[in-house]
């Protein structure tokens, strides 16, 4: 799969059998749908955890194609304070957090409404929260 | 002169199925040393295997340096084995030794999380399993091969040709090489 | 098992002469409603050369065809070792004189298949569905079933009673739509006089080939499903013999039917090749007549019924006990066999496999990745890696410790092995940094399949075929020299 920013091949990476996608040129990750929800246990889990994020109208940030079904994704807003802007596929085929978001959402905490999503990414990504 | 080409029409007969008697008596004697053939490779390889596997174990199975030992001892003793008469005991008791360090190697967990032991189990495993196949495919030639030597009218070449009876490989049966269920559970 | 293929060369061709001749009264009834009055003979040349044409390719092309067909990938032992182990195993069992060409379907439905016209030029193919569901036992077992299809000359008779069957459809067809067609069309433009002189036989003639175009496909369907059916049992049968563990194929199969998932790269034509119909999920009621498999829930009972060995004779004694009065599927001369075969124990593996859990997803995506040439990194943290062929770079950091993790070349591995010193060369270059690699010497001891560590610790194995002058360690890329 290729990275929806620099569409460079993405490596996978593995860690308590789910697995996450991440460009090692941009230093974005994507969360699959199905990964999700091998994460959280059952596809309610990750409906509830893919809805949990508003979407946001007004920003001008440029929106990403989903690596999946190559449709433009939606901008939403996630984090503590709902201040970063991650993006959304409209399929629900899974989220796009680029290198900068992800480590503002590691340093503030808060991804949607499972906390066990960010607490894989702060394992994950023990070497970024430093 | 009827009779000459009579006569001369006979021998050529026989001739003619004496020479398919004796074709198709090499050709399953080529197939019992192709089958013996087959087992002395994956014997070799069991040999080539077990020092790698012994070397990735030792450090894991600190409290099973007997079984290891066994291993070692028996495989040294293998390949030292001359005459097939000695090979047959030194490799089944190879298998023994192999058989009990698998079911052994089942209550190291973490031995069992390394990758290169896991890929090293899985070649034994399937040597062992090879070396059982071909055994048993072998046995089945050399039954076929013994049985055409004996029986009439092929029996009349063999003996003309001084085709021999060739020995069955028995690694010892036990229980059609069970492997034995421990339970520590 | 070698009389047991020359008893079903001979029913093979009792059921290959009445296919044919199926095919030739088509031809001729068909050849004179077109060509009237004798155009019977040209009917018949028509059709042998249909099917003729149609063997020629399938003979050439038959394996690669399929394979193509179905998505398969060749694999190397690397790719799957046990899969590849278990193929040498039932090899070795079966007696066969050469290795199989190993395949991998990238597809989630579980299921195997194996070609080869000739026995020199065999494959045997599984889905990755099929390996992350099943254990050693089971997946030796349908291993077993493949090689016994490729022994027994299964391949030959699928391939070719299928084409007679497929060129008397073709034919049928083609008849019967220009037969409503031109039924339809010339109404308007002829006369509703009878057509002087010879029409009373012509319409005989031509009532004839509409019977027959209606008839031969289904009495030759019918002919063909029933020996096929009668193959799967046989290669069932020695399925059980080759591995002395009927329970693992039973397992197997009763894994492979709890699942309610298509093949969508097999269809009508390639679905007998496949050790369950991939096409079940229709009309499994109506199956019984007109299905390619025997019903899976039969099978399965007829190996668990195998109690005391694994004879060709405890079979049959347990398909009768099974199946009632139904005609026997082992030839007799399988049921002469005197030795008794005992049934082996379980092999150890403790590990089950869960289907449709975490671990099986993940082992599934794996195989997948494994079969599209996906590296596969562990981090001394424990953090996997999996990455992608046509990734550039010759690093990854670890985003979770931070450690430098070298990428193996995968792919040149495996080239390098095949096409010698070149391509490391080349492939140095593409690595960049001129950290060297170590370099060992290791010297061949004989043909045979050798194993030795790399320097990393690392196993490395070459196979009796391997020709290339060294090979590359996938974890350290640390070229070893192979000596003769
Ligand atoms: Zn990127
Ligand atoms: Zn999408
Ligand atoms: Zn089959
Ligand atoms: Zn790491």
């Amino acid at each position: 799969m290729d990275c929806p920013v620099c569409k460079e091949p993405m490596i996978v990476l593995e860690l308590d059998e789910v697995e996450i996608d991440h460009c090692t040129s941009c230093g974005g990750i994507w969360l699959d749908a199905g990964e999700l929800e091998l994460l959280l246990g059952d596809p309610d889990s990750r409906d509830r955890f893919l809805s949990s994020f508003e979407t946001d109208e007004v920003t001008e940030e440029r929106s990403r194609r989903c690596p999946i079904c190559r449709k433009r994704m939606e901008k939403v807003s996630a984090g503590a304070n709902g201040k970063v802007r991650i993006d959304r596929c409209r399929n629900n085929d899974g989220i796009w957090l680029d290198e900068g978001e992800l480590e503002e959402i590691l340093q503030m905490g808060s991804l949607g409404k499972d906390d066990r999503v960010l607490r894989l990414l702060k394992e994950m990504f023990a070497k970024k929260r430093q | 002169m009827a009779i000459l080409i009579l006569l001369l029409a006979v021998v050529v007969i026989v001739v003619v199925v004496l020479i398919g008697f004796y074709n198709s008596l090499i050709r399953l004697r080529n197939q019992v040393k192709n089958a013996w053939s087959q087992i002395d490779v994956q014997l070799k390889r069991r040999h080539d295997l077990i020092p790698n596997l012994v070397e990735t174990a030792k450090g894991y199975m600190k409290h099973e340096r007997e079984t290891l030992e066994n291993i070692t001892e028996a495989r040294s003793r293998a390949i030292n084995a001359g005459s097939v008469g000695e090979k047959g005991p030194a490799e089944s008791a190879l298998s023994g030794a192999i058989s009990r360090f698998l079911v052994v190697v089942e209550n190291y967990p973490d031995l069992k999380a390394n990758q290169n032991f896991l890929a090293l189990q899985e070649e034994l495993t399937s040597t062992e399993n090879k070396i059982g196949f071909a055994r048993q495919s072998y046995n089945d030639q050399v039954l076929f091969y013994n049985n055409k030597i004996q029986m009439f009218p092929s029996n009349v070449v063999a003996g003309m040709f001084s085709f021999t009876v060739e020995e069955f490989f028995e690694l010892e049966d036990r229980g059609e090489r069970a492997v034995p269920k421990v339970d520590f559970s | 098992m070698w009389e047991l293929i020359r008893a079903n060369k001979r029913k093979s061709l009792i059921l290959f002469i009445s296919m044919g001749i199926c095919l030739v009264l088509l031809g001729y009834f068909v050849g004179a409603v077109f060509f009237p009055p004798d155009g019977g003979t040209a009917g018949i040349v028509i059709a042998l050369g249909v099917w003729f044409f149609m063997s020629l390719i399938s003979y050439f092309s038959g394996d690669s065809i399929l394979l193509a067909v179905s998505k398969a990938q060749e694999v190397s032992h690397d790719v799957h070792p046990q899969l590849f182990n278990i193929v040498e195993e039932m090899k070795i069992a079966a007696n066969l004189p050469v290795m199989p060409k190993v395949y991998i379907v990238a597809e989630e439905a579980p299921n195997a298949f194996a070609t080869g016209i000739k026995s020199e030029k065999c494959a045997i193919a599984v889905t990755a569905g099929l390996l992350s569901r099943l254990n050693r036992d089971e997946l030796q077992g349908v291993i077993a079933h493949e090689m016994s299809h490729i022994v027994n000359r299964d391949v030959l008779f699928v391939t070719f009673a299928g084409i007679l069957l497929g060129s008397i459809v073709l034919i049928s067809q083609v008849f019967l739509r220009s037969m409503w067609f031109s039924s339809r069309s010339s109404r308007r433009y002829r006369t509703s006089k009878k057509v002087a002189g010879g029409g009373q036989a012509q319409l005989i003639i031509t009532a004839v080939a509409i019977a027959l175009a209606i008839l031969a496909p289904i009495l030759t369907r019918l002919l063909y499903f029933s020996l096929s059916r009668k193959r799967e049992y046989l290669a069932d049968a020695t399925a059980a013999r080759l591995t002395r563990y009927p329970e693992g194929l039973a397992s197997a199969l009763e894994q492979i039917s709890s699942v309610s998932l298509d093949l969508p790269s097999a269809n009508k034509v390639t679905a007998p090749m496949y050790i369950v119909n991939p096409l079940k999920k229709k009309g499994m009621q109506l199956s019984n007549l007109t299905s390619t498999h025997p019903p899976i829930s039969e099978r399965i009972k007829i190996l668990r019924g195998m109690m005391h060995g694994v004879n060709y004779r405890d079979y049959q004694k347990s398909f009768s006990k099974v199946r009632g009065k139904a005609p026997a599927v082992i030839p007799t001369s399988g049921l002469l066999e005197a030795k008794r075969i005992l049934i082996r124990k379980p092999s150890v593996e403790k590990r089950e496999r869960e289907p449709g859990k975490k671990k099986g997803i993940r082992d599934l995506g794996d195989i997948m990745r494994a079969v599209n040439k996906y590296a596969f990194l562990i981090c001394a943290c424990g953090l996997k890696m999996k990455v992608p062929p046509d990734y550039k770079k010759p690093k990854i950091f670890c985003p979770r410790c931070g450690r430098e993790n070298e990428v193996p070349l995968a792919e040149l591995a495996a080239v390098t092995a095949a096409v010698g010193a070149v391509t490391v060369e080349e492939g140095k270059k593409k690595e960049g940094p001129p950290g060297a690699p170590a370099r060992q010497t290791y010297v061949r001891k004989g043909k045979g399949w050798e194993s030795f560590s790399c320097s990393c610790g690392r196993l490395l194995q070459i196979s009796p075929a391997f020709g290339g002058s060294h090979i590359i360690c996938s974890t350290c890329g640390g070229i070893t020299e192979i000596k003769k």
